[in-house]
């Protein structure tokens, strides 16, 4: 199965034209034949296809619960580790609850003057402190922790596997499916596994914000360091430094900015995470989300949800120190200290605060100061009830009955095989050979899924991924609709990127589950509720990835086309887009996965399908883990096939264009 | 590049010194009253002392009553509260007594009930006095037949039914549905139609932790009816609230008791055919041949084996331990009607209810 999926090098571009229409003709009969007998085999998938992964993984785990007290491995690896998580975690809450409030929010402010001057410092310390106004400061400081050795954790494994992805293209290769896979695997897959190796409470909470939060730090280190220019690297070897002294003195320096950007998207994952992880004990504010939403109680879900967006603004803030390039006027004219002695006026102030909230006995957040914003919540809830519910109604309904159904009816419809081979032959057309065996392999791994109860009968997993499949394909298309033009949009005016920016940190941060009643009242239980909750997630990375390559794109050939006659409209269609083609193609990409890691959060409001399947893998361990893994495999391969071949257009198109 | 490696180490510097000195000041002026725990986290450090409290020296037979507390020491017991209020009822009634008459300090775990299971197995936690049988068969079977990591500590009381509900206003209108045979009708069952299930009628289903039959039921009564999951019991709720809103039909799984049901909510169960053995017997068949109402859920009480010898005070506490259903809905309407915090509530009722509990201690 471990077809390599890289990209093929460009053969067919060099090769001679009458050679080439030939391979074409080749091909084209490989796959008619192919789709022959895809139309004359069986229409359902044998079940001889089914490769018993499910009882594999169901075993597995049953072993585990079973030995985990008495195995060796468990005593000497797994039960010290978990102590040393919990250890870790315990004594940060701490540390966190002697700094007293005061002193939390002087170190935000601190550490945001001095990574990015004063308006990152009132922003990152307006934001811890709003965590207090709006939510229980005591749960929001065992959030912070857990965060805190999470994403230190995170970078820790992520740097040093980036800087050897960067090193080894065969390492890349590997790290790579891996990444896909703990991006793209529902999280609910390994949640019970990993209570079973790590226990509950802490330290199973940090493993799965791990897990998730891992993928960016690697990919953005390694993506940082091959963009080193080589002028660069052949200065320093030319000094003659050591290997080491390469890595440190000059390619991670060089590379700052793309990790900096790695260390903001693993604070944004891990805090996406937070109340999946609460689900383990943590008592935390993910826990406080959970709890209001069990009594339908939207305000108190959302205060709690409003504080996990801030906390995570105000740690991305002052550590990536973002904006820092973009100084206000007003900054501008304020004096400026040296360095150092900002730094040593930075920490007598922390220390002056500390020891002031100490001596005034200032241990909880002062209840003056909160703020409960229940109640304006619950009254736009309303307002959405009484006034917007039913033309949302009819939307979803439209969906479901115009849109999905007949692209799930298509899927089913067609021959299992005949969708395997479609689909290689769109890897063929969008690359060649290799691609299509992959993505091939792929589809035919998913078909060997096998089969799970229902009704009265067994249904097949390939159908629920043809169910899945509808759906991604609408969510991905309706975030596209959204993100390209808000995308384009904030690339082409600062003012609108400043509005947007808050919406989409709220989309990407706040846990789906506060949106899951607004979601459910607005399009009712179903598909196309689950459909929306992935377009809300899908739309930020992909509307950022947009304007980010609309303002790289330089200033000269658009000039040059304006000093043409271009007008703005055309300069935009002609010049800017296609130049920001990269990373706009990037951001589609990102989309797609964003749809596929958001595909369980969707059964969480009626999308059934996969989703639910691995859902299951946590509510009924026991017997329904090894379904779960089944079905949450089957969403990787979906990823992966997707995945690959969008990317095989990005740099397809691209060669096109040099 | 050296004056930005100079800031972060300054940086780094920084945070330190302020958090020792934050470490050291905390020593001095804090009062331990400060941060009283309302809920714990599953990792809160129990003490490391090794005496347990032993001694049960309450009253037996007569009322008791919470005064002339001991002060609670020791090592510190687990329970699980899992997310819903008759859960969160138990754990506080237990904690207020034990910490009172028996002097160890309980901590309460918000958790979900699947990792409940999990933690009593290794000891993270020491017991869950509320179980509803039906979704923990597997649960029951290997940690507790199997493994005997977990003892089952017998009924609580209380008992629980999971069926088939529609609104009051629609059962009115057609009051063919209030059996099962009633949904034969296709017709009948198309008013229950959504653009999910086409044209036939929609069967809804909330959290998929919890026990389902339901699609069994419907294939083998041969029912018009479509089984959507609605993946979460917010959704379902919400769903529910809408139905009402706009006195449209909705078909579901719901159960009793749910905090859902003091706030007025008008809704009948449906009669599926009766529960017999060989009915409950043919769930677990390879094809599911399970066509009846579902059984009676008798909730208990469980612990992790070891609690006997770690406190046997506080084992034989719990699992003397005992409510009735009204007693504890009782407890649940101080909850969710009058609004009080859960441990004033338990308070309150256990000051009115000593004869009650007075027994568990004895």
């Amino acid at each position: 199965m471990a077809v390599s999926l890289e990209a093929l090098p460009e053969l067919e571009s060099e090769a001679v034209s009458q050679a080439r229409r030939h391979k074409q003709l080749i091909g084209l009969g490989v796959f008619a034949v192919l789709a022959v007998v895809a139309v004359v085999v069986h229409h359902e998938v044998p079940s001889w296809l089914d490769m018993n992964v499910q009882k594999w993984a169901q075993d597995r785990y049953r072993w585990t619960v079973i030995h985990r007290q008495s195995a060796p491995i468990f005593n000497r690896f797994f039960n010290p580790l978990a102590d040393s998580l919990r250890w870790s975690v315990r004594h940060t809450v701490t540390l966190l609850d002697n700094l007293r409030w005061p002193g939390v929010v002087a170190i935000t402010a601190a550490i945001g003057w001095r990574t990015g001057g004063l308006r990152v410092a009132l922003a990152g310390g307006a934001a811890m402190a709003g965590v207090g106004v709006i939510a229980n400061w005591d749960h929001a400081m065992i959030t912070l922790a857990i965060m805190a050795v999470s994403v230190i954790i995170a970078l820790v494994l992520g740097i040093p596997l980036g800087i050897w992805a960067a090193r080894s293209d065969r390492a890349e290769r590997v790290i790579r499916i891996l990444l896909d896979t703990a991006q793209v695997m529902p999280i609910f897959v390994y949640f019970s596994p990993t209570q079973v190796f790590f226990g509950i409470g802490f330290p199973g909470a940090v493993v799965v914000t791990v897990i998730y939060a891992l993928p960016p730090a690697v990919r953005l280190t390694s993506h940082g360091l091959r963009n080193v220019p080589t002028v660069i690297n052949e200065v320093g070897e030319s000094f003659g430094t050591t290997k080491w002294q390469q890595l440190t003195k000059v390619q991670l320096p060089v590379a700052r900015k793309a990790i900096l950007l790695g260390l903001n998207q693993v604070i944004m994952m891990a805090f996406a995470i937070v109340v999946l992880a609460a689900l383990l004990g943590t008592g935390d504010l993910g826990q406080d989300v959970l709890t209001a939403l069990q009594k339908q109680n939207l305000g108190a879900a959302a205060a709690a949800g409003g504080a996990i967006v801030l906390l995570a603004v105000a740690l991305d803030r002052v550590s990536t120190g973002e904006r820092s390039t973009r100084r206000s006027q007003w900054s501008k004219s304020l004096p400026t200290v040296s360095r150092q002695v900002g730094t040593w006026l930075a920490i007598s102030a922390v220390v002056l605060v500390v020891l002031a909230s100490h001596a005034l006995d200032w241990s909880r957040f002062p209840s003056w100061l909160t703020y409960d914003i229940g109640k304006p919540v619950e009254h736009v809830r309303r307002w959405i009830e009484d006034h917007l519910r039913h033309t949302t109604n009819g939307i979803s309904d439209f969906l479901v009955t115009n849109v999905l159904d007949p692209i799930r009816s298509l899927l089913l419809w067609l021959p299992w095989f005949f969708v395997v081979v479609a689909i290689a032959f769109t890897g063929w057309l969008s690359r060649g050979w290799r691609l299509a065996a992959g993505v091939g392999a792929c589809m035919l791994l998913i078909a060997a899924m096998g089969t799970i109860p229902g009704g009265n009968g067994r249904v097949q997993l390939w159908d629920l991924a043809m169910d899945t499949l509808s759906q991604v394909l609408v969510a991905i298309t309706l975030s596209m609709l959204v993100a390209l033009p808000l995308g384009m949009w904030a690339g082409r005016s600062d003012r609108v990127e400043k509005i947007l920016r808050p919406f989409l940190d709220i989309a990407q941060v706040m846990p789906a589950f506060v949106y899951l009643i607004p979601v459910v009242i607005l399009f009712h239980v179903g598909r196309a509720a689950g459909v929306i909750a992935c377009v809300i997630y899908a739309v930020p990375p992909c509307s950022r990835l947009t304007t980010l390559g609309m303002r790289e794109v330089p200033y000269t050939p658009r000039e040059a086309a304006i000093s043409f006659g271009a007008t703005p409209r055309q300069e935009m269609r002609r010049v800017q887009l296609p130049l920001a083609k990269k990373a706009i193609l990037l951001g589609i990409n990102q989309t797609l996965l964003m749809v596929l890691a958001t595909v369980i959060i969707a059964s969480l409001v009626g999308a059934g399908a996969l989703g639910i399947v691995a859902y299951e893998a946590t509510t009924k361990p026991l017997s329904k883990l090894g379904q779960g893994v089944a079905g949450g495999v089957s969403i990787v391969l979906l990823a992966i096939v997707l995945d690959r071949i969008t990317q095989a257009w990005g740099t397809t198109k691209q060669r096109g264009d040099s | 590049m050296t004056s930005m490696r100079n800031k972060r180490h300054l940086l780094v510097a920084s945070a330190m010194i302020a958090a020792v000195l934050a470490a050291c000041g905390s020593s001095g002026s804090t009062s331990p009253a400060t941060n009283p725990p309302v809920t714990t986290t599953a990792d809160t450090s129990a003490a490391s002392t090794t005496s347990a409290g032993t001694d049960t020296t309450a009253a037996t037979g007569s009322a008791a009553s919470l005064t002339d507390c001991k002060t609670p020491s020791g090592d510190h017991v687990k329970f699980a509260a899992n997310p819903w209020t008759g859960s969160e009822v138990n754990a506080q009634l237990a904690k207020a007594i034990i910490e009172c008459k028996i002097g160890t300090p309980v901590d309460i775990v918000e958790i979900d009930e699947n990792a409940t299971w999990v933690g009593m197995d290794d000891g993270s936690l020491d017991g869950v006095l509320e179980v509803w049988p039906s979704g923990h068969a597997a649960d029951h079977a290997t940690y507790v037949d199997q493994k005997k990591s977990v003892v089952d500590l017998g009924r609580l009381g209380p008992s629980a039914q999971i069926g088939w509900y529609i609104p009051q206003y629609v059962l009115d209108a057609h009051p063919q549905l209030k059996t099962w045979e009633g949904f034969k009708d296709p017709a009948l069952a198309k008013l229950f139609s959504t653009a999910e299930s086409g044209a036939k009628g929609q069967f809804l289903m909330g959290d998929p932790s919890y026990v389902t039959y339901d699609e069994q039921i419907i294939a083998n009564l041969k029912l018009p009816l479509k089984y959507v999951v609605a993946g979460s019991e917010a959704a379902l709720l919400t769903a529910m609230d809408s139905a009402v809103k706009d006195q449209k039909p909705i078909l579901l799984q719901f159960w009793q008791p749910h905090w859902k049901w003091s706030q007025g909510l008008k809704f009948a169960r449906v009669a599926l055919p009766d529960v017999t053995d060989a009915c409950k017997a043919s769930a677990k068949a390879a094809n599911g041949g399970y066509a009846c109402d579902y059984p009676i859920d008798e909730l208990y009480k469980a612990a992790n084996a070891k609690l006997e010898t770690k406190n046997p005070a506080v084992f034989n506490l719990i699992k003397k331990m005992a409510l009735t259903t009204d007693q504890q809905n009782q407890v649940a309407g101080y909850i969710d009607g009058d609004k009080m915090a859960a441990p004033d509530a338990a308070k309150k009722w256990l000051d009115a209810n000593g004869a009650v509990w007075g027994a568990w201690l004895g």
